[in-house]
């Protein structure tokens, strides 16, 4: 009983910082029906300028800076300033040229925003934790409740602090003109312009109110756990973001439940279950799971804020750049309508190519790194086949891919090697087995994961996946028996056939090239059949394919398990190239990289996938040898976010678009080209 | 009833006799590649009602969108009250007296009938006194008087025009654009609204109409646009249309 009093009381801090990290997610999506992902950072970003105001002096990219060495409430003050002015900066960059672009384009850019935002903070602040400094009153001896439960003051003060700014901020949007002139602008943007409303500014201001409550709760978050780290806003951001859902979206004292709720299943999951500690960050993800498909508004949310996601998903061109962008990108266009118009021929002839750099490039080296584009060409392509053509954005991809892996390097080493002690070259044959049994299972895996997501659209359905892919990297880190946990999987065998390894870089590059043959020849085959053009009809318009009578249903299942399929295929190839696998291999961060170079390509185009990890591992490797980039790797994952966004904003059909399969409508007639084929 | 005190703009008592309040030259929106209105002209005179009529499609929404700013214009432009505003702000075209009442409504929903009135003169600013506002409202239409704490949202289409209408008159303007104001309403409800568009005037308003219903239009009205594919095919004054050629202009040119 006293156990439980201490679990409940640590939910409550825990829930309060939720909470009001949530009202951030919730205040912005309530006005410009934006999931921005760029406020887990934002959070980081107010622990690290709370802690850094705090101090005498600080190290900034390397040099040591005097600091005012205010006392926190001073420092938290300026901090959430500072986080509020460039919330409004980072809408006004990223976001605002977008409130017209293609639905997709925003997420993306919110996505890419926070990759900035991290590694830049991880090139300022260093990679190391920086301690949070102690403030006076965290001094002073805890409060005791009925003998047994603990609260320090500085507890005390978070939930106070929580408690005050969301009544005071419910009070500012229920009463204050501005406030008034918000939930105006969350209802229609157009009549609420035309009654004066400067709907421009007043997003602004909910940017600039949002980035102070993440400032807030990161701030908060860092003074308990007395750091700050430039991933910290990571894990609870995504927390946030699911209370901000779980309470229903849009709404703040829903946001206040649905952060309470999760801190205390989190407190008291980690106390009561068995290894709870280990599980408890699946636990807020299994409830948004069960949530978000028993009552996906959330607990005090609308049901229409679901059907948002309508319209395409991709659709429509920028409408800025200069007269000699736009004469770059049409010449571009031109080529690739060209190569797009030749067919098979042009990709005969692109393979072609990649067979002689494959036979004459000498260098090991950059036979590895090709292989990877290939490698990760193909995983996007994987990707691309749900976000692509069924416009279906999947953030727990990653999840498929590990499926594979896993699948060929348990089977290899942890059971019939450490079991059994069969040599790993006697069963060579087992991987091309596993190939297809992967690709199998993870279809499989995938149906049942798309299953409880067919009722969603747009932003819940990325949070959804979202969630499913957290889950399954937790179970890979915790389920040691199976997974052997962090530690990974070692001495995974190199590829071999007939008993002759293929553990050369050449070797290994063609064995990659001969699976994305097979890769992208069964996408097109398939998205160039009537299951394409139903996916397209839903990713165009899934209302209209729906009352066109295409069964969206299935056809969103195929593309799940089509997608599926690829990862597991994928995932198999890749143990045995890595020859190594953990579960860091398969992170978040993966699934968005992915997720990056198919936008960057083009969503919807053969090509693109591969286009897009043809500029991404090539630059990764090129940028290594300036010397800043040297010193500071992380450094290029902002480069890659900055190009993304100057891509969004320009061009957000990404380079390849125009050679995106151009597809008919089911029920019409099929293009003449292929019944002459 | 008591007499209503005047809900006009300043700028219209100020302006020069002969200048008209609105003046619009060569007027083109387009979507995309579609070009929806296609270089046209209107002159709005103070004090009158003008109305814009035309079968679905030929682009008097767009016309009135691109007056309140909510659309770019592809060319032409736009004086208002003796000032050019072809590239002003929308909110800012309010704040000069511009009130847009749009299509289907719009009214806010989730909000209550109170709370879209006082939405209404967000231009004007915090500080001026609405309340003699609300009560002008309530004179002119007693039915939200009654319904003040209601939500928006679950107010009969008749009632929820009204409330659009005197939503857009709480600015205070000195032009009222209305888009269909009779749009899916009951003849009663037609006649009520179109009465007060007449009362409205009465008391100096400006008015530029979007009308359906080109015979009631042509009733109300001083003067009459007639507008097919994008362009002005016709106009005159009210009383001098010609019901069967509007017909005509109305069913196209091949019939
Ligand atoms: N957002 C849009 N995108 C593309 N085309 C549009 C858009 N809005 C209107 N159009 C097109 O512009 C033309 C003019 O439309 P508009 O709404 O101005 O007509 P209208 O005269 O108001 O018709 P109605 O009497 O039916 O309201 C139509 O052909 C319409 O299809
Ligand atoms: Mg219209």
């Amino acid at each position: 009983m006293d156990y439980l009093g201490q679990l409940l009381a640590n939910g409550l801090v825990l829930g309060a910082i939720y909470a009001l990290a949530a009202v951030a997610f919730t205040l912005v999506y309530g006005v410009v029906r934006l999931v921005n992902f760029a406020f887990g950072e934002l959070f980081m970003l107010g622990a690290f300028l709370t802690a850094s105001l705090m101090l005498p002096e600080v190290r900034l990219i390397g040099m040591v800076v005097p600091m005012p060495g205010f006392s926190l409430p001073v420092a938290a003050a300026g901090a959430i300033l500072l986080t509020g002015a460039l919330g409004v900066l980072v809408d006004r960059i990223a976001y605002r040229p977008l409130r017209n672009a293609p639905r997709l384009a925003p997420l993306i850019t919110s996505i890419a925003v926070s990759v900035v935002l991290q590694s830049l903070a991880q090139t300022v602040w260093g990679a190391e934790e920086l301690r949070f400094p102690e403030f006076h009153l965290a001094t002073l001896p805890p409060v005791v409740l009925f003998d047994s439960i603990y609260l320090s003051v500085m507890d005390l003060v978070v939930m106070a602090t929580a408690l005050a700014a969301m009544l005071g901020l419910s009070a500012f949007i229920a009463r204050s003109s501005l406030g008034r002139a918000m939930r105006a602008s969350a209802e229609d943007q157009m009549a609420a312009t035309l009654v004066g409303i400067p709907v421009n500014r007043v997003v602004a201001a909910a940017f600039a109110i949002g980035s102070g409550f993440a400032a807030l709760a990161g701030l908060l978050y860092a003074q308990t756990y007395g750091f700050a780290h430039s991933s910290m806003g990571f894990l609870p951001g995504l927390k946030a973001l699911t209370a901000a859902v779980l309470g229903g979206i849009g709404s703040i004292p829903g946001a206040a439940l649905g952060g309470l709720i999760l801190g205390l299943v989190e407190a008291l999951g980690s106390g009561y279950l068995p290894n709870g500690t280990a599980w408890k960050d699946a636990i807020s993800f299994v409830l948004l799971v069960g949530l978000l498909y028993l009552r996906p508004q959330g607990l005090l949310g609308k049901p229409e804020l679901n059907s948002a996601g309508r319209g395409s998903l991709l659709g429509g061109a920028s409408e800025f750049g200069a007269g000699w962008l736009r004469a770059a990108f049409a010449k571009v266009d031109g080529g690739l309508a060209r190569a797009a118009a030749a067919g098979p021929r042009a990709a005969l002839a692109l393979l072609a190519v990649a067979i002689l750099v494959g036979l004459l490039v000498p260098s090991d080296y950059w036979l590895r790194i090709l292989t990877m584009v290939v490698i990760y060409g193909m995983l996007a392509s994987g990707l691309n086949v749900i976000v692509g053509f069924a416009g279906l954005l999947d953030l727990g991809f990653v999840a498929f891919w590990a499926v594979g892996s896993y699948l060929t390097s348990i089977l290899f080493v942890l059971v019939l090697k450490d079991q059994f002690g069969v040599a790993p070259a006697d069963i060579w044959w087992l991987l091309y087995l596993n190939l297809p049994l992967a690709g199998l299972l993870a279809a499989g895996f995938a149906v049942i994961l798309g299953t409880p997501t067919l009722r969603l659209r747009g932003d819940y359905l990325a949070i959804m996946t979202l969630g499913f892919g957290e889950i399954v990297r937790v179970v890979a880190i915790n389920w040691m028996d199976l997974t052997n946990g962090p530690m990974g999987i070692r001495g995974i065998p190199a590829p071999n056939l007939f008993g002759i390894a293929l553990g050369s870089p050449r070797a290994q590059f063609f064995f990659a090239l001969a699976l994305a043959v097979l890769v992208v020849f069964a996408i097109a085959r398939l998205v160039r059949s009537y299951v394409g053009r139903a996916w397209v009809a839903i990713r165009e318009d899934e209302e209209a394919a729906e009352a066109m009578g295409v069964p969206t249903a299935r056809y969103k299942l195929y593309a799940y398990a089509a997608s599926g399929f690829v990862g597991g295929f994928v995932g198999v190839f890749y143990a045995h190239t890595q020859q190594y696998i953990s579960p860091l291999n398969f992170s978040l961060f993966e699934n968005i990289l992915l997720l990056m170079l198919v936008v960057l390509g083009g969503l919807g185009t053969f090509i693109g996938p591969f286009i897009g990890a043809l500029i991404w591992i090539v630059f990764l490797q090129l940028a290594l040898d300036l010397p800043f980039v040297q010193a500071y790797p992380e450094t290029r994952f902002a480069l890659l976010g900055i190009v993304l966004i100057v891509l969004m904003v320009f061009r957000p059909q990404g380079l390849a678009a125009s050679a995106r399969v151009a597809l008919t409508m089911p029920g019409t007639r099929p293009a003449k080209a292929k019944e002459a084929a | 009833m008591n007499p209503i005190a005047p809900i006009v703009h300043p700028t219209a008592l100020t302006l020069h006799p002969t200048e008209p309040l609105l003046q619009v030259a060569g007027l083109a929106v387009s979507y995309g590649r579609i070009r929806a209105v296609d270089g046209i002209d209107l002159t709005v005179e103070p004090g009158r009602i003008v109305s814009l009529v035309g079968s679905n499609g030929a682009g008097k929404t767009t016309t009135l969108m691109a007056l309140s700013g909510l659309l770019p214009l592809a060319a032409g432009r736009i004086r208002f009250a003796g000032e050019d505003i072809t590239t002003l702000a929308p909110e800012l075209r309010v704040a000069r007296g511009i009130a847009h009442v749009p299509e289907r409504r719009r009214v806010f929903a989730g909000m209550s009938v109170r709370e879209n009135l006082v939405l209404g003169a967000y231009s004007r600013g915090d500080a001026v006194d609405i309340a003699s506002d609300l009560e002008r409202m309530v004179a002119l239409f007693p039915r939200l008087g009654e319904r003040m704490a209601q939500l928006a949202g679950t107010l009969s289409g008749g009632e929820q025009q009204m409330l659009a209408i005197a939503r857009g008159l709480m600015s205070r303007p000195s032009l009222l654009i209305m888009d269909e104001p009779t749009m899916g309403l009951a003849p009663q409800m037609i006649d009520l609204i179109l009465d007060t568009v007449l009362e409205i005037r009465k008391q100096g308003m400006t008015v530029l109409l979007v009308e359906q219903n080109a015979v009631e239009a042509m009733r109300l009205s001083d003067h009459v646009y007639i507008m097919r594919l994008g362009r002005i095919v016709h106009e005159d004054s009210g009383a001098n249309i010609d019901p069967e050629r509007v017909k005509s202009f109305y069913l196209g040119a091949d019939s």
